[in-house]
């Protein structure tokens, strides 16, 4: 599904050179839930960004879904975005002052679908989230879990090959955190292949495999106190 | 306050800086040449006429018809005018004064031509006009010295001809012209044909016909009623009194004589006011141009420092937050706008100049004078500051607490 | 997908109303204003009979004297208008297709109908071929023939106002009128002909009204009525009445000719050259190198300055309130954009390419165009009256909007606001999709 070999991020400022990512490699199988952690600066989030091909990296071979996206454009690279990838983030990320519907539909828009396509599309992933009745209210109207739920929705929406979560649950307490994370287990379920980055160990724990980063690379696998030893090793696997 | 952290965030959004001060520069280079253009036109517009402008009233006389003499109707119109109430003098004339129509002819003040090395005297160029001997009180100048005519000096005069009366009336302009320093009553005129003129009144200052002339105030005047059948006439009433007698002689004086059409019997100012209309057009427009163009720059500054004010809310929380005064934020504000259109009026000054530069090259307006720079500078300044002010009180409300909330 | 950009557009406008609206009334009154004086320049400098503006010449003879030059300031320049015995020889040469001499002049017309009181008309004396020259419509009847120019016989063309006026608009070939106490007949009417500007005669009025009356030219050498308009004289020969006067030095007539290939203009021009040199034989054209000038139509209104300085500096303030304009529209859309960075991100982040990022951002700038474009045109109508209003009846037949200066209008406003909001557009899609998305 995923297959990031020798990844390395360099920023590049006028007085000091970041190492972001240095051979970080990384195989995620199809239909995996995988829980990415580390502390903050170690390079999650520069992690999430390539994954998601929000940004580009600066060597290293990465595979997507059996496609070498190392070298693509930024026309292709938004399609990849919009069709293979779903994205949920911490701070939700909706657009205040669309409904839910128009909400959902922001991805839809840029795939060039036919109206009653989208409709039914749309619906269905508002559905799926419990919140097809609030169709038309607008982000401001809900709690924060159910804006969580709906920015699901709107990964959901376009039937991606993976989802990529940001924290999901970090804006939320606890009780909607669970059912934030009840939602992505089913979806998981389902077949499609998540990547969360947090880290909250209780949610790392719910996940099939923990993958830890630390100063850019991924270290050696290290289970939480309790939790299901992960069985694949990092760098291992191959792509799918 | 410092000035360092303003000018490093302004040069971080460098664009938006360099369009605020092209924009202020711009509207400088605009403002500073259209204002020094409107405030000639409004001293040329300001100039003293020299006639007495609200007291006259003025008509034309057209005669037609075989039976048309004009010899007697302009004696019997000036005889029936004079006895209405309320009426000083009046004249008839050719042409009017400050109309930018007239005529003008040059005169010398010896009787030769050339001197006996052929080399040509000099001349001097004059508004002409022919007035009767009540002219001087029926424009209402007032004469430096000497008398006016005398009623036997005022004659009938032939079309196209290029007789002179013996005496005349110039004005101190003219004479100075003419004869420098010496007094010049009692000296002879020449016209150009060598007809000589004695010179037997001063008027102490009057304008004539074409207002962007420079020799405007040169005007000479003989005693005479100019040929027909066309005539104008100018008549002076008593204070208040003009409008009145502008109804009386449009309704009384046609009937005199069917021999002879009355037309536009009108104020004189109106004629001064059609004379400078271009001017006063030219004013108007630079004028509305300045008014739109200062509330455009000011708004477009309210509107971005509104919408700064907007955008760094919690940055300006978090200087609350540690200390920043109401006072610190709103004087942040202000700098940071000070600065943008210090740049912006020094870059105008040079637009200002530049723009001028181009002006008197191609058009021959005159040089700007140097004031108007920093008037421009102070006045943009002060636009500014005025403009920025209300964004920035608006900052100055934001709580200290905006700092610790999240989104 | 328009659709689509355009209910953001909308969501967006709506969301930055206040900045929206002052970037509408920026390029509004930058276009209201800048149309205003384009639209009076225009038509101040428009070309009033297009079709043949390159073969009609106006001729300048300098038949001045020395000393000094005709015009101090500018000594290259020759007399406008030629000396009437001038005028009458240059009739005479059989070199241009057409030639014609013209002057103005006014007096009362008495119609013979008692319910029409006298009334002052305009008139203008000159030759038969100024009808066909200047193609002149005609409504009724025609012009007079050419023995008519050699007999100067009373007979009079009126134009369509008088003949309204007097005649209600009636056939009045054949009629007579009483234009100063002598008796004319009706030989021709024209159809409504205003050139503007009256490029004809640009001295005392380019814009303002034709005459109402013409009539030969020859008949006023024994009718004596005074002409009007600019005359200047030199010399020293006393002049006693209106014969001397048609004799003199002082320069009064417009002279015209029609010359329709370079070849006959440059014949035209030694025909003048021969002219002023059996001139000097008989000992006028004192200048040493006295020339002739011909100039085109065109070429005649920029030599008589047409349009005014003043209105041409207007013209450049205008340009110059544009640019203010467009600046402060750039600067309010950058900051608007940068405020959208976030949105912007999200959505590059949720699949939108630069592309569309980039038309959704560029419907917006299209509507806050369209609706500044609008309002420019509004606020032009507005400042045409607002002209109109203060140059005292001066200017009216200049202030017409046409469907061409509309079209303009429409063309240079969205042109403006796309400029405006290209670079702010182009900048908006270079923003990274990664960031804006972490926190806010």
């Amino acid at each position: 599904m995923l297959s990031m070999q020798h990844i390395s991020k360099v920023y590049r400022t006028e007085l000091v050179e970041t190492h972001a990512l240095r051979d970080f490699s990384l195989d995620v199988s199809d239909g995996e839930f995988v829980a990415v952690s580390g502390p903050s600066g170690s390079g999650k989030t520069t992690f999430l960004n390539i994954a998601g091909l929000l940004e580009t990296f600066s060597s290293g071979t990465y595979m997507l879904d059996g496609e070498d996206v190392s070298g693509l454009g930024d026309n292709e690279r938004s399609r990849i975005r919009n069709r293979k990838i779903g994205f949920i983030f911490q701070s939700f990320n909706l657009i205040p002052d669309l409904d839910l519907f128009d909400n959902v539909d922001v991805p839809l828009r840029y795939r060039g679908l036919k109206a009653a396509d989208r409709r039914e599309r749309i619906e269905k992933a508002l559905e799926t989230v419990g919140l097809a009745s609030r169709m038309k209210h607008v982000p401001a109207q809900l709690s924060g879990g159910q804006q969580q739920r709906v920015a699901i929705a709107r990964a959901l929406a376009g039937e991606p090959r993976f989802l990529l979560a940001d924290e999901p649950t970090g804006n939320l307490d606890s009780l909607m955190a669970r059912q934030v994370l009840d939602l992505l287990e089913d979806i998981n379920e389902k077949g499609t292949t998540i990547i969360m980055v947090t880290h909250d160990p209780e949610l790392a724990r719910r996940a099939h495999r923990n993958v830890h980063v630390l100063d850019g690379q991924v270290t050696d696998l290290k289970p939480f106190d309790g939790g299901t030893p992960a069985v694949v090793n990092a760098g291992a696997g191959g792509g799918a | 306050m410092e000035i360092r952290p303003i000018l490093s965030a302004m040069l971080r959004n460098k664009t938006g800086a360099v369009l605020v001060v092209l924009q202020i520069a711009l509207t400088m280079a605009v403002v500073v040449n259209a204002s020094f253009i409107i405030n000639q036109r409004l001293e040329k517009m300001n100039r003293d006429t020299g006639i007495d402008v609200d007291n006259i009233l003025i008509f034309q006389s057209w005669g037609f018809g075989d039976d048309y003499n004009h010899e007697a109707s302009i004696t019997r119109d000036i005889e029936y005018i004079r006895s209405m109430p309320g009426v000083i003098a009046v004249t008839p004339t050719r042409s009017l004064p400050v109309s930018n129509s007239g005529s003008a002819n040059d005169f010398r003040a010896t009787a030769e031509r050339f001197d006996e090395n052929n080399v040509e005297y000099p001349s001097v160029n004059a508004n002409t006009y022919v007035w009767n001997e009540q002219g001087i009180d029926a424009v209402g100048v007032k004469l430096a010295a000497g008398r006016s005519f005398y009623a036997e000096e005022v004659q009938f005069r032939e079309s196209r001809s290029s007789e002179f009366a013996p005496v005349t009336i110039i004005t101190k302009d003219l004479a100075i012209k003419m004869f420098g320093t010496e007094d010049a009553l009692g000296k002879t005129v020449y016209d150009f044909f060598g007809n000589a003129a004695e010179v037997v009144g001063i008027i102490e200052h009057m304008q004539g016909a074409w207002i962007d002339w420079d020799e405007l105030t040169n005007v000479i005047i003989s005693p005479g009623v100019s040929a027909g059948p066309f005539i104008r006439f100018m008549v002076r009433t008593e204070a208040g009194r003009r409008d009145e007698l502008i109804a009386a002689i449009e309704e009384q004086l046609p009937k005199l004589d069917r021999g002879r059409m009355i037309r536009r019997v009108e104020p004189f100012s109106d004629v001064v006011r059609h004379a400078y209309s271009r001017d006063h057009s030219m004013t108007i427009l630079l004028l509305s141009t300045i008014i739109l163009l200062v509330s455009i720059t000011s708004l477009g500054i309210i509107g971005l420092a509104s919408f700064a004010v907007r955008q760094r809310t919690k940055q300006i929380g978090t200087r609350r937050a540690v200390g920043a005064t109401r006072m610190d934020i709103v004087r942040y504000f202000m700098m940071e706008n000070w600065l943008v259109t210090t740049i912006g009026v020094v870059l105008g000054s040079i637009l200002a100049l530049a723009f001028n530069v181009w002006l008197v090259d191609t058009y021959a307006l005159d040089k700007l004078d140097w004031h108007y720079i920093p008037l421009g500078m102070l006045a943009l300044w002060v636009l500014g500051q005025v403009a920025v002010l209300m964004p920035a009180m608006r900052a100055s409300t934001i709580a200290p607490a905006v700092a610790t909330r999240t989104v | 997908m328009f659709f689509y950009h355009m209910r953001m557009a909308i969501k967006s406008i709506r969301r930055n109303i206040v900045l929206s609206a002052l970037m509408v009334a920026a390029i509004g009154i930058g276009i209201g204003v800048c149309m205003t004086a384009i639209t009076v320049f225009y038509m101040m400098s428009s070309d009033p009979i297009p079709y043949k503006s390159d073969s009609l010449y106006a001729v300048q003879l300098n038949s001045w004297e020395a000393p000094g030059p005709y015009d101090a300031d500018r000594p290259e320049r020759l007399p406008e208008l030629l000396t009437y015995r001038d005028a009458k020889a240059l009739l005479d040469s059989e070199v241009p297709t057409r030639s014609v001499a013209t002057y103005r002049s006014g007096f009362t017309l008495n119609p013979d109908n008692p319910d029409v009181s006298p009334m002052l008309v305009m008139s203008r004396f000159t030759t038969r071929n100024f009808f066909s020259m200047f193609d002149v419509p005609f409504l009724y009847g025609a012009p007079w023939d050419e023995a008519t120019d050699r007999s100067g016989d009373s007979i009079a063309v009126l134009n369509y106002s008088i003949n309204e006026e007097v005649f209600g608009g009636e056939n009045s070939v054949g009629r007579t009128v009483e234009l100063a106490g002598r008796e004319f007949t009706v030989v021709g009417v024209m159809d409504r002909w205003e050139p503007v500007p009256k490029f004809y005669a640009v001295f005392n009025g380019a814009f303002e009204e034709a005459e109402e009356v013409f009539m030969p030219m020859l008949l006023n050498e024994s009718w004596e009525r005074q002409n009007y308009g600019n005359t200047n004289c030199w010399g020293d020969t006393p002049m006693n009445g209106f014969r001397d006067f048609l004799d003199s030095e002082c320069t009064w007539v417009e002279f015209w000719v029609e010359l329709n290939d370079a070849e006959q203009k440059s014949r035209y021009q030694d025909w003048l050259a021969g002219y002023i040199a059996e001139q000097k034989r008989l000992g006028r054209f004192p200048i040493e190198n006295a020339g002739a000038e011909v100039h085109d139509v065109n070429e005649w209104m920029d030599y008589n300055e047409v349009v005014s300085a003043d209105f041409r500096v207007l013209v450049g303030l205008a340009f110059m309130f544009l640019a203010v304009c467009l600046l402060n529209t750039v600067a309010l859309l950058l900051a608007k954009f940068s405020g959208n960075a976030a949105r912007v991100g999200l959505r590059r982040a949720l699949g939108a390419s630069k592309a569309m990022i980039f038309r959704q951002n560029l419907v917006e700038v299209g509507v806050i165009g369209i609706a500044g474009s609008l309002l420019g045109l509004g606020l032009a109508w507005l400042g045409l009256q607002g002209v109109r209003s203060i140059n005292l009846g001066h200017y009216d037949r200049l202030v017409q909007m046409d469907a061409n200066l509309v079209l303009f209008a429409v063309a240079i406003s969205l042109l403006s606001a796309i400029i405006a909001g290209l670079y702010p557009t182009w900048r908006i899609c270079q923003i990274p999709p990664a960031t804006h998305l972490k926190t806010q």
